[in-house]
């Protein structure tokens, strides 16, 4: 019975964004196309599906390392560089499994550089990242001519990552990688000491370099996953003045979310519910013609704000629900 | 234009230039050393790249030693600082390709006593709304569009043309029912009277055609892209079409979406532009995708650079035009499985300056210092002639 109503509670999220963005799409005209809502049609399983894929990776990729009390820039760098080079071994092979093998070295190669700088240099996490960031970007001008990498998303023998079904393997490895440090390693279970507080988790033992590194080297692996998808969906251009901590933080929504989400279950399908919930709601101001510009941004910042406000607030809400359902006892 | 006509054209076009741009030079005066800066719209891909390949490959012959720069489409004070940068490292012109704080830019070149001319912009904005303070200015030479000049609309008929030349390529199984992008019209006016060209083509076209052809009509709230990708809902409403029209970059903003969607094999897609790679799903390639892309010759630079290597080697063409003009450009029409094959020897796809349709002496010989019976019309003719 418990478990049912975890999940019906993790899944109350997606479903009441369905159902609130049906009764809008119903109503309005701009949605209907030969009498057809299209807001039922079937892309919205595919888009949502291939969309939040992509979220998930990312969103999982930051949330391991704000976890553990790292607020980590670089992520979005790491994926870049990572779909750089897996996008011209892809490119250069012929084989898409090349290009994942080299996203996933890569993510890790990138990831531990990032580690052994914070863990050697000693520098704040906000300042370490940042550095690294601009490094890594610097580097994206030099690999291959500077040139980025263009269709490689286009190859369609090479992008299956990108599309469906072959893109629910990655992010279903994110998840599983993230579940494999969280509760299969002691640097997962440990992380939330230091998280909480730092001083305290090292002064009772706890090796925060170990830490680090094994943190690093998962959320390498996951900066991979993502780094996969991303190349198999986009075409990726060099990047500088942290553009990449921009690609990266548009995917952070869900990371909050998630959290709240998953205190019926795990944060892990917290964020995919999130991302899930997310999409639905962006495919519907999509079919409403608001899936860009001003008005999304509008209506994403309400949503999320009052998303949060509430999620803040939640345990006085059922304080005073519970307080209510006292006195009417 | 069937291929053989094209390649007519193409022979004839060479014909041309050739006869501009071959003239023994009478008593060629030795280039002075200048520096001439260049600021693209974006600091790599196919068309930077291949534009400094082809300004490098003239430095020698010139005399011109080139330096690099990026503008943005939306930081005027960036743009202006960009400028400053360049003339604080000792350039004697510059060469802009974005249409944004010009007048300030002009105020800091007149103070520094450089040029100004612009490349692959029609300067619009300041054509309509500042002509006597930017193409009045001394300081300011003059510019060349991408492609046809917003008040020269060609870019409807082109795609039209293109679009019949596919159907009667697949008269089994043609296109008729088409849908458009573009971007809004403050600010590619030219995109949206294209689509109105196009449009009214496609209705002349069905008064006697056996396959009529159905377009969408325009839909400001769908068709007009804000300069973010196609919304993946596109296709959803536009259920029967079986190719976009899209007078917007539609390498960059139409074919993910298609791609994303899982459509880049039923519908097809008419664009301008090229990114590189297009070649793989052009034509009978691939998912067959591209079946139009359209590009301006990078060697279209030498219209800004010859008149300011004029200026700075103080010499004049003898017709030389009071005012600074903004001058259209005939493109390169890829859409056919020949022309991609052409192209891709162009230097706008192999980034070799050997590959380019002018050699330094063929530049050399179009200006007034190199070649004393070079001429304004010679110039003009030398960037319209860059096509099939």
């Amino acid at each position: 019975m418990k478990a049912v109503k975890k999940v019906l509670l993790s899944l109350a999220f997606p479903v009441l964004m369905f159902v609130v963005m049906l009764v809008i799409t119903m109503n309005s005209d701009r949605c209907f196309v030969n009498g057809r809502n299209i807001f039922l049609g079937k892309d919205l399983f595919v888009q949502v599906a291939i969309n939040s894929c992509m979220t998930i990776c990312v969103a999982l990729a930051i949330w391991l390392q704000l976890k553990n009390g790292r607020f980590d820039f670089s992520g979005g760098a790491s994926m870049v560089l990572a779909a750089i080079g897996a996008g011209y071994v892809g490119q250069h092979t012929g084989s898409m499994w090349a290009a994942f093998a080299v996203a996933v070295v890569l993510g890790v190669v990138v990831s531990i550089g990032t580690a052994i700088v914070y863990i050697v240099g000693r520098l704040p996490i906000i300042i370490c990242t940042i550095g690294m960031t601009l490094l890594y970007e610097s580097l994206t001008y030099l690999l291959f001519g500077g040139q980025g990498i263009r269709g490689f998303y286009s190859t369609p023998a090479l992008s299956k990552m990108g599309r469906m079904p072959w893109v629910l393997l990655p992010a279903v490895l994110a998840m599983v990688l993230f579940i494999v440090y969280t509760y299969f390693t002691a640097s997962g279970r440990r992380g939330k000491i230091l998280s909480n507080n730092q001083s305290a988790g090292v002064n009772i033992g706890i090796n925060e370099n170990k830490n680090v590194f094994v943190s690093y080297i998962f959320s390498g692996l996951i900066i991979g996953m993502a780094a996969i998808v991303y190349i198999s969906q986009n075409d990726v251009t060099p990047q500088s003045g942290l553009a990449t901590s921009s690609i990266m933080f548009s995917y952070i929504v869900p990371v909050f979310m998630g959290t709240f989400i998953g205190l019926a279950s795990n944060d892990v399908i917290g964020i995919a519910i999130a991302a899930i919930g997310m999409q639905i709601m962006n495919y519907g101001l999509n079919c409403l013609n608001l899936g860009a510009g001003g008005w999304q941004q509008i209506i994403m910042g309400i949503f999320v704000l009052g998303f949060y406000t509430f999620s803040s607030q939640s345990e006085k809400i059922a304080a005073f629900l519970a307080k209510r359902k006292a006195v009417n006892a | 234009m069937k291929t053989s006509k094209k390649f007519t054209a193409l022979a004839l076009a060479g014909i041309m230039a050739a006869s501009s741009v071959s003239i023994v030079p009478v008593s060629a005066a030795e280039p002075k050393k200048t520096t001439i800066g260049v600021c693209f719209y974006q600091d790599t891909g196919k068309a930077p790249t291949a534009t400094k390949a082809f300004l490098e490959s003239l430095s020698d012959t010139l005399n011109v030693e080139f330096k690099y720069g990026t503008f943005t489409q939306t930081d005027e004070a960036a743009n202006l600082t960009k400028v400053q940068e360049l003339i604080a490292s000792g350039v004697d012109g510059i060469i802009g390709t974005m249409d944004l704080g010009t007048q300030s830019i002009l105020s800091e070149c007149e103070a520094a006593g450089i040029y100004y001319a612009g490349y692959l912009c029609d300067f619009d904005t300041s054509y309509t709304t500042a002509y006597d303070d930017v193409f009045g200015n001394p300081n300011f030479l003059g510019t060349v569009t991408d492609g046809h000049n917003p008040d020269d609309v060609c870019i409807g008929n082109q795609c039209f043309d293109s679009l019949i030349e596919y159907n009667e390529r697949n008269a089994d199984d043609p296109i008729t029912h088409v849908s458009l992008a573009v971007f809004p019209s403050w600010a590619f006016p030219a995109q949206t009277a294209g689509a109105e060209q196009f449009i009214a083509d496609v209705d002349e076209y069905n008064k006697t055609a056996e396959n009529p052809i159905t377009v969408d009509p325009l839909d400001e709230e769908v068709d007009v892209l804000n300069f973010a990708p196609l919304d993946s809902t596109y296709f959803s409403k536009h259920p029967d079409t079986q190719a976009i029209i899209s007078m917007a970059a539609g390498t960059s903003f139409v074919y993910p979406t298609m791609v994303s969607a899982g459509v880049d094999s039923d519908i097809k897609l008419f664009t301008t532009g090229y990114e590189g790679g297009e070649e793989k799903n052009f034509g009978t390639a691939g998912t067959q995708t591209y079946q139009q892309n359209v590009v301006t010759g990078v060697e279209t630079i030498v219209y800004p650079l010859v008149l300011m290597l004029n200026k700075l080697n103080d010499t004049e063409f003898a017709d030389m035009p009071e005012q600074a003009e903004r001058i259209s450009t005939e493109q390169y029409i890829i859409n056919s499985d020949e022309d991609m094959e052409t192209f891709l020897g162009t230097v706008y796809s192999t980034g070799d300056a050997a590959d380019a349709a002018y050699t330094p002496e063929d530049v050399l010989n179009l200006t007034a210092f190199g070649n004393p019976d070079a001429t304004y019309a010679d110039l003009v003719n030398a960037v319209q002639t860059l096509k099939f």
